[in-house]
């Protein structure tokens, strides 16, 4: 059984270089779902549309979500609908990171 | 070479020592710099790819020759090789041209930022073309009138000598006055604000405000550009009408600019942004020298024949030289970050981009960059080799500063810093300035 609370702290490792806060915390991470063959479904988004980071970005995904333990496959969906603003940040990470 | 020949500075600008020192900074390192980031930035703001990089690769060997030998002919004054290494230049240009081409043909829309680096594109060709003209225009031809030539050798020949006639009908100061504007303004001004359009809210986590503003402020400089090409060119009465034209653009790109930095969501601007912004607003002071240079009824005195070194020195090390030196601070990390980092993320704690420098020498860099500027120009102004050649310190300590810098940055490409995921995490947020 994949924890679902593993597959956050996983993905809180990865970190855009740019900001420096984590994927989770910038808010890119817009949904996880766990399907019955234990493959996990991501969609996420970047900050800014031709954002030159979202190669990285994803293999970033993919890799921490693979090294959860039970994951047997990862699909990371990139969005651009509804477009990322800085207010989907956490607040208090918008806070210790200078952003509105 | 400023700081080794601080009386170069203080002399009337048009001779040959100042003029193979400028295109070494202007070909051999602004030019240099903006071909590597046009590479890097328009597959990005089209949201494409590049069409190749093997031709990018072509252009970068072929550029890093013609611009070496163009320096020493001219330092030597043998235009004929100037001539000949600038038609290499002119190749890689039109490698550029075509490579950049093709990629932005693929653009899905067209916008300020396109429009910008498309027009920046265009005048970068014209200003090539136009050096090449001076270059036939200031040689000699020994085979001219021998009957045993090749033909296509004698139709080279002919089209050469139509040019130096065609170009003889012009004042030669007006016609050097005319390239330099053509690529200042429309290569490297125009380049810049486009860019300006795309990172500047990119980096800032904001918008552009109006783009209405934004496409008449690139609008105006376009304009502005052939407009000050052609009344320079001409000696025109028309010219103070063109340097309003500049100016209107500048004062619209500066308003814009403004705009954006206003509604940021970042609240921090870090030094490489400061730099930058700092940079772009030393163009009104520009555009308003070059305005008031234009006005009609000017003696070329010694005090006036200062200014207008003091408006090119501007321009080149304020306007241009300094916004690339901020720009890299943002572009040469990321370049190392991808290299460096790019197959640990997700399985290691990787760096932010603002944590592979320091802070503190890029701080000093930015401020001794002023400071030399400031005195290089009080020395242009004054005609005084001793400033000049403090000045020319400052700028060299400045680069130093910079240099160490991007030696940091480079570390992590030799020894990448990798944390396991599970270490905390020490510095996340950007620190204030």
């Amino acid at each position: 059984m994949i924890q679902e609370s593993a597959l956050w702290d996983a993905l809180s490792g990865v970190i855009d270089p740019e900001i420096g806060l984590n994927l989770v915390d910038l808010g890119l991470i817009y949904s996880l779902q766990v399907s019955a063959e234990d493959t996990v479904q991501i969609v996420m988004t970047v900050t800014t549309p031709g954002c030159p980071m979202v190669h990285s970005l994803t293999f970033g995904v993919e890799t921490a979500v693979l090294a959860v333990p039970g994951v047997r496959g990862v699909e990371v969906e990139v969005v651009l609908d509804p477009p990322w603003s800085p207010s989907m940040i956490r607040p208090e990470a918008r806070t210790s990171a200078g952003i509105l | 070479m400023l700081a080794l020949r601080p009386g170069l500075l203080a002399a009337y600008h048009y001779n040959q020592e100042i003029i193979a020192i400028t295109h070494l900074l202007v070909l051999g390192f602004l030019l240099s710099v903006i071909s590597g980031a046009l590479y890097q930035l328009v597959p990005v703001v089209l949201e494409t790819r590049l069409h190749s990089e093997r031709l990018a690769r072509l252009h970068y060997g072929v550029h890093l020759i013609s611009v070496a030998g163009m320096v020493v002919m001219f330092w030597r004054w043998d235009m004929k090789q100037v001539g000949h290494f600038g038609s290499g230049l002119a190749f890689g240009v039109g490698l550029l041209a075509w490579n950049l081409g093709r990629t932005l043909v693929q653009a899905r829309r067209w916008n300020p930022v396109s429009f910008g680096v498309t027009s920046a594109i265009v005048w970068l060709v014209a200003v090539i073309g136009a050096g090449l003209a001076l270059a036939a225009a200031k040689s000699t031809y020994e085979l001219t009138g021998r009957t045993d030539v090749q033909p296509m050798l004698a139709v080279t020949l002919a089209g050469l000598e139509a040019v130096q006639t065609f170009l003889a009908r012009f004042e030669p100061l007006a016609v050097m006055h005319a390239h330099a504007h053509l690529g200042l303004l429309g290569v490297f001004v125009l380049l810049t604000c486009a860019v300006a359009f795309r990172l500047v809210p990119m980096f800032l986590l904001g918008e552009i405000q109006s783009p209405r503003r934004a496409w008449a402020a690139l609008g105006c400089l376009n304009a502005g550009t052939l407009a000050v090409f052609l009344t320079v060119l001409t000696q025109s009465p028309l010219k103070p009408a063109a340097g309003l034209l500049v100016l209107a653009g500048v004062t619209l790109y500066l308003g814009e600019l403004r705009a954006i930095v206003r509604a940021r969501r970042r609240l921090n601007l870090d030094w490489g942004i400061r730099m930058f912004l700092f940079s772009q607003a030393l163009l009104l002071p520009t555009a308003a020298l070059g305005l008031a240079l234009s006005l009609p009824g000017q003696p070329l005195t010694e005090f006036i024949g200062r200014l207008e070194t003091a408006y090119g020195f501007l321009a080149i090390l304020g306007v241009v030289g300094l916004a690339i030196l901020g720009m890299l601070y943002k572009i040469i990390p990321f370049l190392v970050w991808f290299a460096s980092y790019n197959h640990a993320i997700g399985r290691f704690r990787t760096p932010a981009l603002h944590d592979m420098y320091s802070h503190g020498l890029q701080a000093w860099g930015a401020g001794l960059w002023v400071a030399g500027l400031v005195t290089s120009l009080a020395a242009i102004l004054l005609g005084s080799p001793a400033p000049a050649r403090l000045g020319a310190f400052l700028l060299l300590l400045s680069l130093a500063s910079f240099a160490l810098n991007v030696a940091r940055i480079l570390r992590h490409f030799f020894r990448p810093r990798l944390q396991p995921l599970n270490a905390p995490q020490l510095t996340s947020t950007p620190r204030t300035p």
